[in-house]
């Protein structure tokens, strides 16, 4: 079993556990529009975070489909929080537009010297994105854009649970880096 | 069969029917066909009662509205003949609406009229199904949203954190310590090859942890191996009532895995309805997964089995006040558990007395279904609770008593509203209030958590918030006694003005008060950059205050204490939000 994987530089992990309390420079918040950090991993950022993080928040929404803002992390033990504002509940062109929620987090990583950066399994769950072409979509996502600017050190992938760990794990056992991950 | 494209419908509509095709199982279709429309069912819904002169109550009518579209688009008599069978399909997002106010909004899915159905229609069934499919393109109401991502991504439906988990019932385990003398009276975590993996519903992490530190005093009594699982600890499940399969699956999967994890033998459900069907009944066709390798009860059936075996003893004399028992639909109507809880009560209470109709006859609590989570309903939902109020009453009965906590929050809200003398309560409450334990007899005093119970608020300063002299002097006195300086508010501005002079470590925050009522009191304080880290526990009679609980506008209040009040609760609320634990 291999759970973890190169592309190119970059060391993609898969794990399981709480996102919002990794030893991690930053991760990934599927976010609302309006950028309110709701329940779900939205009330773990604040009763861990403390109250600032909205705060900012408040000055940097709201924001489209696709678009992603970048906030400090408060308490949390991240450093920053990039909230993505991914497709959710059968949207019209929702693939195309998850890969590019996905492509923007990535630069904006670039753009704030984030080398180490979790993903949630991006918008399963509540948002209903199914799981299989999610795994295919971020993995297919992540091999084009390592490939074009190299520079991350560390993708890692964070599954809640053992149903969101499945799929990825498949994917990544199977990983070779000549085959392309089509969505 | 495939829906019929038209190329004005909206793209939600037109998911929404592309899912319902698979989505119609054989159990599904034939509810779907068989109504004839004899109206037999219609006076066993409890909003018709309350609303006799509007036919948009009657469970047929309801039903239609989602048979229509199956009509219209799966069946042939629509297709051949719309017009003569009433078909009609969905075409944009305000009929998605509309059906979400029928499915959320007037039906709890108490399934009564399924049994007062000659021809065998299921309505609660399609109409679960109706809500999943609205669910799948995002048409819910706000409530219904918040909790469902807490389940989906925290893990229960009520976003308690892990570490707030372990708290509670560390905090618990030290309180049953305390009472039995007992360093070894613990709440074990995590402990692998036990006889009894016990799940419990977040509500009592949250809002009830005293029924946690029962049962565990339960366990205790009885000798029992058992332990609570660190993780999957949830045994509600948000998908029976979002009709969401895939929550319901994931939900499911998690708890059960632990179980394994864990080897436990027999998986203890606490009283909860909803969380029974879920786990026992439901849960394995939602996740796919065959249950083999443990057990799965009631803690009901746990705690019978232990006074029929000899394991506890109680004493039926130290419970008088006459009660009466609420059936909940979950348990009584879908999966036939209804005479456990009274040959239970009869075992701890000295005066039972039933409730007519009950068993599979009972009526809903009105707060079934998820109704509790949507509050745009309330109003809809305590009108309706006019039948269940009158027969609660015409028992006599002081305590209702109720195997579930979702029925202990509809139950609670009606009593209220109604105006009724009577509280609720759960078994596992009497029988830890009838368990005769012997006093250890050397216990080793140097061992046990000695608590200093008046100075164990030294240090913190709380405010007081309420409109009501007699209460707040009740509660100053009880904090002052143990410790705390207290500041005194008789209304909302008062409250908040003395939060900024003095930014308490709590303020305790009475809903209803004239004037700024404590809810905006506490939208406000959570608003303000400077006040938001004060902690804040709502005092409250009234219902609407489950806005803040479930819809979440702001970060929910870290303490909720129902009146009428009493010392045990407050202390228990207020040390466990200050996080004061005993020294030992
Ligand atoms: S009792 Fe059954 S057949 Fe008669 S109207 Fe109600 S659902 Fe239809
Ligand atoms: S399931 Fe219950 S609430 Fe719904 S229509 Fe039937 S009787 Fe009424």
């Amino acid at each position: 079993m291999n759970e973890t994987i190169r592309i190119g530089d970059t060391t993609v992990r898969l794990i399981k556990g709480d996102i919002t309390d990794q030893e991690i420079e930053a991760f990934v918040y599927y976010a609302r529009h309006n950028l309110a950090l709701g329940s779900g991993f939205g009330t773990a950022i604040t009763v861990r975070g403390g109250p600032d993080i909205q705060k900012e928040l408040d000055t940097l929404g709201p924001i489209e489909t696709t678009e992603v803002v970048v906030s400090n992390a408060g308490e949390l033990k991240a450093d920053k929080i990039i909230h993505a504002v991914g497709p959710r509940f059968q949207e019209v062109d929702l693939p195309a537009k998850l890969a590019t929620t996905i492509r923007n987090c990535l630069s904006a990583a670039r753009e704030h010297d984030i080398s180490s950066l979790a993903f949630p399994p991006m918008g399963v769950g509540f948002y209903g994105v199914p799981l299989d072409l999610c795994a295919r979509i971020m993995l297919a996502t992540f091999q084009e854009v390592l490939r074009q600017s190299p520079g991350m050190r560390e993708i890692v992938i964070c599954a809640n649970d053992s149903r969101e760990y499945e799929p990825f794990r498949q994917l990544l056992q199977n990983f070779s880096t000549t085959k392309e991950y089509v969505q | 069969m495939s829906p019929a494209t038209n190329t004005e419908r909206s793209h939600k509509a037109q998911k929404v029917l592309e899912r319902f095709d698979k989505k119609l199982s054989r159990q599904v279709v034939s509810s779907l066909v068989s109504c004839v429309h004899c109206g037999m069912c219609t006076d066993s819904c409890h909003y018709v009662l309350a609303n006799p002169d509007d036919p948009s109550y009657a469970p047929a009518y309801k039903a239609d509205r989602i048979r229509r579209i199956f009509k219209r688009h799966f069946d042939w008599t629509g297709r051949v003949a719309p017009w003569w069978v009433h078909a009609r399909s969905v075409y944009t997002d305000d009929d998605l609406e509309e059906l979400k106010d029928i499915v959320f909004g007037k039906c709890t899915n108490c399934r009564r009229c399924t049994i007062n159905c000659p021809m065998g229609v299921d309505f609660a069934t399609f109409n679960r199904m109706a809500r999943g499919l609205l669910v799948s393109v995002g048409v819910m109401p706000e409530g219904v949203s918040v909790v469902s991502k807490d389940q989906w991504e925290i893990g229960n439906q009520m976003g308690v954190l892990k570490e707030d988990y372990i708290e509670t019932l560390e905090w618990m385990a030290e309180e049953l310590q305390m009472e039995l003398n007992d360093p070894e009276a613990t709440i074990p975590i995590d402990v692998p090859d036990c006889d009894i993996v016990y799940s419990i519903n977040p509500r009592e992490i949250k809002y009830d942890p005293r029924t946690i530190a029962d049962a565990a005093k339960i366990f205790y009594a009885a000798g029992e191996h058992w332990t609570m699982p660190s993780e999957g600890w949830d045994m509600t499940n948000f998908g029976l009532f979002s009709g969401d399969d895939d929550l319901g699956g994931a939900v499911a999967r998690r708890l059960y895995e632990k179980v394994s994890d864990l080897r436990g033998k027999t998986l203890v459900i606490s009283e909860c309805g909803h969380g029974y069907r879920s786990t026992r009944c439901e849960g394995p066709n939602w996740a796919k997964q065959d249950i083999n390798d443990f057990a799965m009860e009631s803690s009901v059936s746990t705690m019978l089995r232990y006074i029929r075996d000899g394991r506890i003893t109680v004493d039926k004399t130290r419970n008088t006040t006459p009660v009466t028992f609420h059936d909940s639909c979950n348990n009584a109507r879908s999966c036939g558990f209804f005479e456990e809880p009274r040959e239970l009560l009869n075992l701890v209470c000295s005066d039972f007395r039933e409730m007519y109709p009950n068993r599979a006859e009972n009526y809903c609590c009105t707060g079934g279904g998820g109704a509790m989570s949507m509050s745009e309903y309330t109003p809809r939902r305590l009108k309706s609770a006019k039948i269940k109020a009158e027969q609660l009453k015409a028992t006599g009965a002081k305590i209702v008593v109720t195997s579930c906590h979702n029925c202990v929050d509809g139950l609670s809200d009606l009593i209220r509203h109604y105006n009724l003398d009577m509280k609720v309560t759960q078994l596992v409450n009497l029988v830890a209030d009838a368990l005769v334990i012997e006093p250890k007899a050397e216990a080793p005093e140097a061992a046990v958590p000695v608590a200093t119970a008046d100075g164990e608020l030294a240090g913190y300063t709380i405010l007081v918030a309420d409109d009501e002299p007699d209460l707040v002097t009740f509660v100053s006195t009880l904090l002052e006694d143990h410790g705390a300086t207290v500041i005194g508010a008789s209304n909302g501005e008062e409250a908040l003005s003395l939060a900024r002079a003095h930014k308490p470590d709590l303020i305790t925050l009475d809903i209803t008060m004239p004037g700024m009522s404590g809810d905006e009191v506490f939208v406000a304080l959570r608003k303000d950059p400077d006040l938001r880290g004060i902690k804040a526990c709502i005092i409250t009679g009234r219902p609407e205050l489950r806005r803040l609980i479930y819809e979440r506008p702001v970060t929910p209040p870290e303490g909720y204490i129902d009146k009428p009040v009493d010392e045990e609760s407050i202390l228990t609320n207020v040390k466990k939000i200050l996080e004061v634990h005993h020294e030992s």
